[in-house]
């Protein structure tokens, strides 16, 4: 006779979801917003190899907070699924909210039917174009997913630093005023962050196919001075 | 198509060939029929900064069936590749290519080495050959950063990589194009000599191999040249080849065809 103890789906629920969120709180956060040319992505991240912000195709970009192994994976997935789809169809059908959706179900599945929820929060944000809008959005670690219409922010400090940056940016404004106010929103008022800390990439026409860049250091610097 | 997650043990790493093989998008590389339209002769030459190259403009079956196919692709920006052989199959490969090299970086957030580059074309290339009456033979080229230096890798039809260090000619018109480099070609050409000297020996491949366009002063359709540099890949504008090739034709036009002692 085995002992199993009744625990009520409510009980189960809020167990996993203080699980996720402890493992989400560990990691640095990430703002993504919205600048006059395109969408630029700022992280915390000591290492300057294992990257938080990355590349996913032409026009759509991944971030991911938490736990490193189990984001990375997802970024892996996206890239597989974006170059598969233009492969088979074309590239200007690949869109950033039908990936957005299979990373909201995915979470989704993991954190009911999982042997544990994914410690992560991701972002996906999309360059416009003709055929599509500029898109930010983003997926918890239970598979809510919301679509933010100028920035967004994810990982541990999510709500403080989208409180400190929806204040000191109210509107869409240039690259290095939005980069500036995401590295003070991000850092708070008693810290700053060194630049070879900052990981920042952006979504920006430049007459080329793929618009994805990831900023040097000294292009960082060179734009928070200016900013 | 869901979220192609995969266990670590089957994992098909940042290969694009071993993605669309575990989900199941793989193309056939089946075999073809005999008389499909295939594309005709290209060139690369290294010269002191680089190489470059040049290509015809037409695909031919039992008759001419296009006359303005593209043979050479940039893979990535310091790449190139170029095909012979069945144009369906080739262009596929090109395409194949492209995506291949990109998924690599985007995957390893890495650039794949040119060798790397060369090396990955073989079992695809093997795969097609060993299956198909029609060969594919592409070309491949491109400035290597690392060695600071153009470079040439060619195959054989079993998927054989060779790399060249002089130059390289694929296609039905390599007999001719061939001849004519191995008299023009000299060790550190400046790019104004490889440029002509590639032109000189398409105009020959053009001229007596009939699978080979030459240049089509009536349709204004002429050779693709592509040069490949530190800079990166870039393609000689029409007016710039077309120009070129009128330059041959006049002087092959006084001396009634005959190419003469020097190369002309």
């Amino acid at each position: 006779m085995s002992n199993y103890f009744y625990v009520s789906p409510e009980q189960l629920i809020k167990d996993r979801a203080e699980f996720a969120q402890k493992g989400i709180a560990r990691g640095r956060s990430i703002v993504a917003s919205l600048y006059d040319r395109g969408v630029v992505m700022v992280a915390e991240n000591p290492s300057a190899s294992l990257n938080k912000v990355s590349e996913i195709y032409d026009r759509i970009a991944f971030a991911g907070a938490g736990k490193y192994n189990e984001y990375d994976r997802l970024r892996e997935a996206g890239v597989r699924w974006a170059d598969s789809m233009g492969f088979t169809y074309a590239r200007e059908d690949v869109d950033a909210r039908a990936l957005a959706n299979y990373y909201a179900q995915h979470l989704g599945d993991m954190f009911t039917e999982g042997q544990k929820p994914l410690e992560v929060e991701v972002l996906v944000a999309q360059l416009g174009s003709a055929l599509r809008p500029t898109k930010l959005f983003r997926i918890l670690y239970e598979g809510t997913i919301a679509d933010e219409p100028r920035f967004s922010v994810i990982g541990g400090d999510a709500e403080v630093i989208r409180e400190r940056f929806t204040r000191a940016v109210p509107e869409v404004v240039d690259l290095a005023t939005t980069l500036r106010q995401a590295v003070t929103a991000l850092a708070g008022p008693e810290r700053t962050i060194p630049i070879p800390e900052l990981e920042v990439g952006i979504l920006e026409d430049r007459g080329e196919r793929r618009t994805f860049t990831r900023l040097a250091d000294d292009r960082i610097a060179e734009l928070l001075g200016e900013g | 198509m869901g979220l192609p997650l995969f266990r670590p043990t089957h994992d098909p790493g940042p290969s694009f060939l071993g993605l669309t093989e575990a989900l199941g998008v793989a193309p056939e590389w089946g075999p073809t029929g005999s008389d499909v339209p295939h594309a005709t002769t290209v060139i690369a030459v290294r010269y002191a900064q680089g190489v470059v190259m040049a290509g015809d403009r037409q695909a031919t079956g039992a008759y001419i069936a296009s006359r303005d196919v593209k043979k050479i692709g940039a893979a990535d920006r310091f790449t190139a590749i170029a095909i012979s052989g069945s144009a369906a199959r080739g262009i596929e490969l090109v395409k194949f290519a492209q995506l291949s090299f990109e998924h690599y970086e985007k995957m390893t957030d890495t650039v794949l080495s040119l060798e790397g580059k060369a090396n990955y074309l073989s079992p695809i290339i093997q795969r097609n050959n060993l299956s198909s009456p029609l060969p594919v033979l592409p070309l491949l080229a491109g400035y290597d950063p690392t060695q600071r230096a153009g470079r040439i890798f060619e195959y054989d039809g079993a998927g054989g990589c060779y790399e060249r260090t002089d130059f390289a000619t694929i296609g039905s018109g390599s007999p001719f194009a061939e001849g004519a480099l191995r008299l023009g070609f000299r060790a550190d050409l400046d790019l104004e000599s490889g440029l002509e000297l590639a032109a000189l020996a398409l105009y020959e491949a053009g001229d007596n191999d009939p699978s080979t366009g030459g240049p089509d002063f009536v349709r204004g359709i002429f050779p693709m040249m592509v040069v490949l540099d530190a800079t990166g890949f870039r393609e000689l504008s029409i007016d710039e080849v077309g120009e070129r090739f009128r330059r041959i034709n006049e002087r092959r036009a006084e001396s009634r065809g005959v190419a003469g002692g020097s190369l002309r």
